[in-house]
């Protein structure tokens, strides 16, 4: 089974992002998976992903957005984690603003794996006391102390 | 007697070393081989309905899958042949392990062949790993198969 905890490393997490827009939060999201060597050309990257919205909002709702795209700019999966204080409009289908933004990407032959950690991740996002947790951490350890508890069952 | 073995795979490389055993196995036993690849439709729906995905991506993923699943099937088939094993493939759709399940118990299998599971970390991975439901479920034998070096050993020794 594909675990978060395997990909979203705590040098992957961003605790306050400062973008005010949803471009911005991409491609903030971006620079970190780019200068943690996940992806290979960031551009390329973050043009897929904004391809993507443009078939409709990854922002599914509950103060969630979920942005990916596969793309051979991509070695494996790519995942990481940023957190607006201030909320982001991301033109979400229940009209809130976004706070936690999981940017996911994925090379073309991985997409097994891919499916597994978005599966994962929706099964996550829908615990309403998984979201109120993760989003008030106050540490980048204690937000994966939070993922590891509700993902595999851990104590913190 | 083992008349019918059944092998499930994915892309992964473990699902091939275990295709490789499979083939070791059928030709020793001279039994028929039968080759399964689940395409994870269960897993697209549920992203459909969690609205990760629209549809139009959906069905690019499955139509991604389907590729994938054709390729791994032709290889293993192509690899079955070279050292005389009668083989069927299969490509499926649905929820992995209810898919290969019926497999076993359509042909059926007198044993499943597995590649090498993930090691378990915690008690609630067991309940949604693909691997280990099949494993937990199947009705047959299991063999998980490890070692990769010591498989392709074997495999490079049957003529």
């Amino acid at each position: 089974m594909a675990r978060l905890v395997d990909f979203l490393r705590p040098e992957l997490c961003v605790m306050d992002l400062k973008a005010k827009n949803k471009e911005q939060a991409i491609r903030e999201l971006a620079d970190v998976l780019e200068k943690n060597g996940k992806i290979k050309d960031k551009a390329d990257f973050i043009k897929h992903v904004l391809e993507r919205e443009q078939l409709g909002s990854t922002g599914i709702g509950n103060r969630v957005a979920i942005p990916h795209a596969p793309t051979h700019s991509v070695d494996g999966i790519a995942l990481c984690f940023g957190r607006s204080l201030e909320g982001i409009d991301f033109q979400s289908l229940d009209g809130q603003e976004v706070n936690a933004i999981f940017l996911i990407g994925t090379c073309p032959s991985d997409i097994s794996t891919y499916l597994k950690i978005l599966a994962s991740l929706a099964q996550l996002v829908n615990q309403r006391q998984f979201l109120e947790e993760f989003l008030h951490a106050s540490t980048v350890q204690e937000l994966i102390s939070v993922l590891k508890k509700f993902e595999l069952g851990h104590k913190k | 007697m083992i008349k019918n073995i059944l092998v499930s795979v994915s892309g992964s490389t473990q699902a091939l070393v275990a295709a490789k055993y499979a083939i070791v196995l059928a030709r020793l036993l001279q039994a028929k081989l039968s080759v399964v690849y689940v395409i994870d439709t269960k897993a697209l729906a549920e992203l459909l309905r969690s609205r990760i995905f629209v549809e139009v991506e959906a069905r690019s993923y499955e139509e991604e899958l389907q590729q994938q699943g054709t390729i791994m099937l032709e290889r293993i088939k192509k690899m079955a042949e070279a050292k005389s094993v009668n083989t069927e493939v299969y490509l499926l759709r649905g929820a992995i392990h209810e898919e290969v399940i019926k497999k076993v118990e359509d042909l059926p299998a007198d044993i499943l062949v597995l590649g090498e599971l993930k090691d378990i970390i915690s008690r609630t991975e067991t309940f949604y790993d693909e691997g280990e439901r099949i494993f937990r479920t199947a009705p047959c034998p299991v063999l998980i198969v490890k070692n990769p070096a010591m498989v392709e050993q074997l495999y490079k020794e049957i003529i």
